[in-house]
């Protein structure tokens, strides 16, 4: 009967995690708490238990519900900053549902009118992770809509974010929508309209038709050029004013040029123009664009603290404590802080106790004690009792988040330009160059007249028009991207991979980047201990100097000591002591005769009178495989550390990375900014990987900035990419994978330079005729994208064999 | 060639009413969400649809 | 809690519409294949014609194009979409009486088809040989299906439209135009008329509705009900819903109007020639994006396959229609439509798109509608996958 009490077997009929902790049986199902298993009876009351069909085991894990957590929706001035509108009888609001993970959420989450008779809709989009609930406010308050949402497993997520960005996002995004469409339907016509010349038929009666159609092709192409286009005139014109020359100018002039050319010879009747081939560039260089366009709406790489701080706190008035928006705070206030809560202003402590978990701001977990009247610093987390505090200063002007403004919006201005810098460096000496060899042509064709010389010049500006280089970039960072994306590294658009493929110095953080989380490492199995257990096992691992030992009785901590008659180490097996007369025994797997499945982590057995009760499972406190993937990134890359812990019992660590890098200990955030800019003026190209808060101003400066994420929906400070914490071990092949895109898009610029260059010499000569400019840029649009994606599923087959 | 023109106005008419409805389409919101829609349609309203899931 | 029963909305799908149709397809399928058969025959067996005036191949090939096109696959078309468009939409159909009327006068002129082509009443126009009345007729009645289905978009109770809805609407407006510009005739009597439009004119027009014809009525509804049934037959969403969309868009904005480039050639001038060959290219590019789309559907459920004949026949179909779509083009070529003109291949090729495609579709749907319709088993699930795997 050894260990039969541990049964891993057995999931949750709710969420599908293992039940470690406790069992709870109803209707022949088992459930791992009793969250729950409320929730299912939630559902099974409302007859919506057809969930667990669409998906089995959809729920997610249920913490306890906190009691009165949304009463702040009830103030006025809350209600009205959250809610997207409000009638008389209607009201409409958006959550965001880190919860939301299948396709059953989905049907769950849009048969609320279900539940409750005041819904009246609900959508969900499930790649944002939100719902959108239209209600009647007499009906069913926000409060009470929030209530339901945590009382069916899906709290939403309010904070200070939703009050302030969500109001301006959208726009942009449906320009590009109409500018292709119209682009497109412009081309596909003018196509048509084209026919008759298409079919030669210039002469006799029907020439009148194909003039008409001329004109009718002119009213066709003329808003593409300028609604469709007017994104490439704009990026020309500012990049001309700043005396540079981006690739936007060559196409800007090729569009323009087109466009103008056609209209001449429809104007003078002497042609019919190439408006189909103009309305067919600025389609497919759109369409280029829409596909490298931000692919993961879903993750906010714009997250600054706001995602973090409540919307509302309770300031004490009088005696009464009462919800008011954070913003609204002044100096003086006092305002009451529960367990679990953040401190969202820099503050006094007037009443309580205060344990402040910072592990938010500066990584570490250690929980620091203040007392009566010192200074705590906003984005910490009390734990422990509620407490009152004074507020010293209002929110923007709080130590951090005025750090974290100041970096904020730093970067905005790098990802102006459509296309990659490379492109854009490249067209420098391309542009003067086409420029010259348009001048020289026209010098030699002047012989022959003006006009001759002006139809040479023309053509080579048409043919010249870098389509097909403007193409290369985007289709290329976009199939990276994506690729990436499927490691769970999200990027926040194609510059980022670009800018990765010249990185030259990495900078680790420490805590919760290249070590897990405290709070991570520890796994029980098996029976929970009752106090007694605890205080027993507690109190021997006290007396143990086991290395296990030490790191365990951080986490076991007895409440009182036990006495102990007898206590005995036996090395390389563990511990044992009798207390009460009863034989308590912890140690190894073997040493207890019982076989636990092991995956590289330490694991610690306890037994009660030689009966197992369960035990620790202790992941090493580095990330997998640590030692490997830094070498590796340490061939191409030279490395440093910043933490903000101490340095005492670092030299794990120190072990770990090549001998000349750079290892820092006890560092503010704004010391890691120093560094990095320190770095940035040394002409390193700096890559940040960093995940918490501490790190937001260091990520924000760096060239890069990666941060890990445990959880990628629901923590990341803003950053450019997003690199789940398990795929850790990518970072190497991301690196590759940077230089590699990078040198696709060399080659398909020498493809693209290949067309061009045949292109020009029937243009300098005088022979462009429609059928070379017609067949030429689609083809070398169309040859250079599909090398682009041959070579990127070339990458892919290597990666997977 | 003068049906060219007839043919020529009907698909011009015909395209046009396109646009406008793709017009439509983006500016009403329809593509906000390019996922959900594809998972929404899966779901079954009658009782009949839960025959054809696997039991497990 | 007094206001519960007014909240919530019953309403029931009209199914009763659905089975209608569907039987109707098998019965012209069955109908059309058959006349087929004998068409078949008689090239081979002059005799078949049997020596009749109504049975002779001239007059019974296009009793079986019209049978398969308008018949099996017209009737195809209203099951899916009337199934699809009510739960797409979550409600009932905008009137149950169109509907009928769409089915019954449907039926009426497949079956006064029937009658007159054997008799020799035709406008010699392919594809569109009925006479006018009937052509009256198919336009009032596809009216009917428009007003019905705008009528049921336009009471839905969800917001989106699935992209196989705007399948639907493509259809039905290009349908329309396409019927209506191309039957433009001038009645002598009852039973003859000749075409508004005169010589090349009128050959111009034909080919433009022949070619749109294959595209829109051939086509984009399949796509829809392709849309549609996949995902629901493996029980998973589309592979990229993004990409249908740009598909749909795209076909519509390019695909139907650069068609006629290959089909008119062959009195083009060499440049527009390699430009019609240009564009050709181009237009596979949509065509085998909705393919991969719906065959990507399938990726990590192909054992999904195995056992359902639903499945089998709808990949069948989709990959025949991307096979279809890849030898059109091709033989657009100048050099090989030399070799192929007037050869099996022609006939080859148009029945790896009805057959296979349009055919495969409605066998695959039909199979996934029965047992929901009638609440049942299929009657013999081997018969299923022997009748899959015998053409």
């Amino acid at each position: 009967m050894k260990g039969s009490t541990i049964d891993q077997n057995i999931s949750c009929y709710h969420c599908g995690e293992a039940c470690r902790d406790e069992q709870i049986r109803q209707d022949d199902k088992t459930f791992c708490c009793l969250g729950c298993k409320t929730v299912y009876n939630v559902l099974r009351n409302n007859k919506l238990d057809q969930y667990y069909q669409i998906e089995a085991q959809a729920g997610t894990r249920q913490k306890a519900a906190q009691f009165g957590k949304f009463d702040y929706l009830d103030d006025r001035k809350v209600e009205e900053e959250l809610l997207l509108f409000k009638d008389d009888k209607i009201s409409s609001v958006k959550f965001e549902l880190p919860q939301i993970h299948c396709s059953a959420c989905i049907w769950l989450l849009e048969r609320l009118y279900k539940f409750h008779q005041g819904v009246i809709e609900s959508k969900v989009n499930f790649l944002r992770r939100e719902v959108t609930i239209l209600f009647e406010h007499q009906k069913i308050s926000l409060k009470e809509l929030a209530g339901l949402l945590q009382s069916i497993g899906y709290e939403p997520n309010i904070n200070l974010s939703n009050t302030t960005a969500k109001k301006k996002r959208k726009k942009i995004d449906r320009k590009i929508a109409y500018q292709v469409g119209l682009a497109g339907f412009a081309f596909g016509n003018i196509m048509l309209l084209s026919l008759p010349e298409y079919f030669g038929i210039t002469e006799g009666a029907d020439q009148n038709l194909s003039r008409w159609f001329n004109w009718l092709n002119l009213l066709l192409a003329t808003p593409v050029a300028i609604y469709s286009g007017q994104d490439y005139f704009k990026s020309a014109w500012h990049s001309l004013k700043q005396k540079r020359l981006n690739i936007d100018v060559p196409i800007a002039v090729g569009v323009l040029v087109l466009y103008l050319r056609s209209t001449y010879e429809i104007v003078a009747q002497s042609g019919s123009g190439y408006f189909d081939s103009l309305c067919g560039l600025l389609f497919f260089l759109l369409l280029g664009r829409l596909f490298q366009q931000k692919v993961y709406h879903q993750l906010s790489f714009e997250r600054d603290y706001q995602s973090y701080f409540p919307i509302a706190v309770s300031r004490v008035e009088e005696g009464q404590r009462k919800s008011v928006p954070l913003k609204n705070l002044k100096k003086g206030d006092k305002i009451f802080v529960r367990n679990g809560e953040l401190i969202p202003v820099d503050a006094r402590l007037i009443k309580g106790n205060a344990k402040i978990d910072n592990s938010f701001i500066s990584g570490e977990s250690r929980l620091i004690e203040k007392q009566l009247g010192e200074k705590i610093f906003a984005g910490g987390k009390q734990v422990g009792g509620s407490i009152y505090l004074e507020v010293l200063k209002p929110l923007d002007q709080s130590r951090l988040t005025s750090l974290w403004n100041r970096y904020a919006g730093m970067k905005k201005e790098k990802y102006e330009s459509h296309f990659s810098k490379r492109t854009d460096k490249i067209s420098e000496w391309f542009t003067p160059i086409i420029l010259l060899i348009a001048i020289f042509s026209a010098y030699f064709h002047l012989s022959s007249g003006w006009s001759e010389a002006i139809e040479v010049v023309t053509s080579v500006l048409i043919v010249a028009c870098p389509c097909a280089l403007a193409l290369a970039a985007p289709f290329t960072l976009g199939h990276a991207i994506r690729k990436a994306g499927r490691k769970a590294c999200y990027f926040r658009d194609s510059a980022v991979m670009e800018n990765l493929a010249s990185i030259s110095h990495i900078v680790f953080d420490k805590t919760g980047t290249l070590t897990l989380k405290e709070s991570a490492r520890f796994q029980y199995v098996g029976t929970q201990l009752n106090d007694y257990e605890k205080t027993a096992f507690g109190s021997l691992l006290a007396q143990s100097t086991h290395p296990l030992s030490k790191v365990l009785s951080t986490e076991l901590v007895p409440d009182k000591e036990a006495e102990i008659d007898h206590f005995e180490e036996i090395e390389g097996k563990g511990i044992l002591g009798i207390i009460d007369g009863k034989l308590f025994q912890i140690g190894s797997a073997k040493w207890l005769n019982t076989e636990i499945e092991n995956d590289g982590s330490s694991i610690v057995v306890f037994a009660f009178e030689k009966e197992v009760i369960g035990y620790f499972k202790i992941k090493n406190s580095f990330r997998s495989h640590l030692k490997e993937i830094v070498d590796e990134l340490g061939h191409d890359h030279e490395l440093s550390m910043i933490s903000g812990d101490r340095k005492g019992g670092q030299e794990n660590i120190m072990k770990i990375f090549p001998a000349h890098s750079q290892l820092l200990f006890e560092q503010s955030p704004e010391e890691k900014v120093l560094f990095i800019e320190n770095l940035k003026n040394k002409k390193h190209k700096v890559a940040m990987v960093g995940d918490g808060l501490n790190d937001s101003a260091a990520l924000q400066t760096a060239d890069v900035g990666i941060s890990i994420a445990d959880d990628v929906h629901a923590f990341s400070p803003a950053s450019d990419i997003i690199l789940d914490g398990k795929s850790f071990g990518y970072l190497p092949s991301l690196m590759k994978l940077a230089k590699y895109s990078r040198n696709i898009i060399w080659i398909s610029f020498g493809i693209s330079f290949l067309y061009n260059l045949i292109g020009l010499s029937f243009a300098v000569q005088g022979l462009l005729s429609p059928v070379i400019a017609a067949i030429l840029m689609p083809v070398s649009s169309i040859s250079v994208v599909g090398f682009v994606s041959l070579a990127s599923w070339l990458k892919k087959l290597k990666a997977v064999y | 060639m003068g049906v060219l023109v007839l043919l020529i106005i009907a698909s011009l008419i015909v395209a046009l009413g396109f646009l406008f409805a793709f017009l439509w389409s983006v500016r009403s919101g329809q593509y906000e969400d390019e996922y959900t829609p594809s998972v929404r349609m899966l779901f079954e309203d009658e009782n009949t649809g839960l025959e054809e899931k696997e039991n497990k | 809690m007094s206001t519960e029963n007014t909240q919530v909305e019953k309403f029931s799908y009209d199914n009763n519409i659905v089975r209608l149709f569907a039987n109707a397809t098998i019965l012209w399928g069955v109908v059309g294949m058959l006349v087929g058969l004998l068409v078949a025959f008689q090239l081979i067996f002059p005799v078949l014609n049997l020596n009749l005036e109504y049975t002779a191949f001239g007059r019974i090939r296009p009793l079986h194009t019209n049978a398969v096109i308008f018949a099996f696959v017209g009737n195809g078309i209203f099951a899916g979409v009337y199934y699809s468009l009510q739960r797409l939409l979550k409600t009932r159909m905008y009137s149950d009486l169109l509907g009928k009327i769409n089915f019954w006068g449907w039926q009426l002129i497949i079956v006064s088809a029937a009658i007159t082509l054997p008799l020799g009443l035709t406008t010699s126009k392919e594809y569109a040989e009925l006479e006018w009345p009937i052509d009256i007729a198919i336009a009032l009645i596809w009216v009917v299906f428009g007003w019905n289905m705008f009528g049921t978009i336009l009471k839905r109770r969800e917001r989106h439209l699935y992209v196989a809805i705007w399948f639907y609407i493509a259809t039905f407006v290009t349908v329309a135009v396409l019927h209506i510009v191309n039957s433009f005739e001038l009645p002598v009597s009852l039973f003859k008329s000749y075409s508004w439009y005169a010589g090349v004119q009128d050959a111009l027009v034909q080919w433009w509705y022949g070619h749109n014809a294959v595209a829109f009525f051939l086509t984009t509804p399949y796509l829809g009900l392709m849309y549609y049934f996949i995902p629901k037959a493996v029980n998973r969403p589309v592979f990229s819903y993004r990409l249908s969309i740009i598909h749909f868009w795209a076909l519509i904005f390019l695909y139907i109007w650069a068609g006629p480039h290959h089909l008119l050639y062959t009195a083009l001038p060499d440049w527009a020639q390699s430009l019609g060959v240009v564009f050709s290219v181009m237009l596979i590019a949509p065509s085998w994006g909705g393919m991969i789309n719906g065959l990507l559907t399938l990726r990590g459920a192909w054992d999904k396959v195995r056992d359902s004949a639903v499945l089998k026949f709808l990949v069948v179909a989709v990959t025949a229609y991307g096979m279809s779509t890849f030898e059109g083009p091709m033989l657009s070529l100048k050099n090989v439509n030399a070799i192929a003109h007037f050869t099996d291949w022609i006939v080859a090729h148009v029945h790896v798109g009805a057959l296979g495609w349009n055919g495969f579709l409605t066998f695959g749907m039909l199979y996934y509608l029965f047992p929901k319709l009638y609440k049942t088993q299929i009657f013999s699930p081997k018969l299923t996958s022997t009748s899959g795997s015998a053409p």
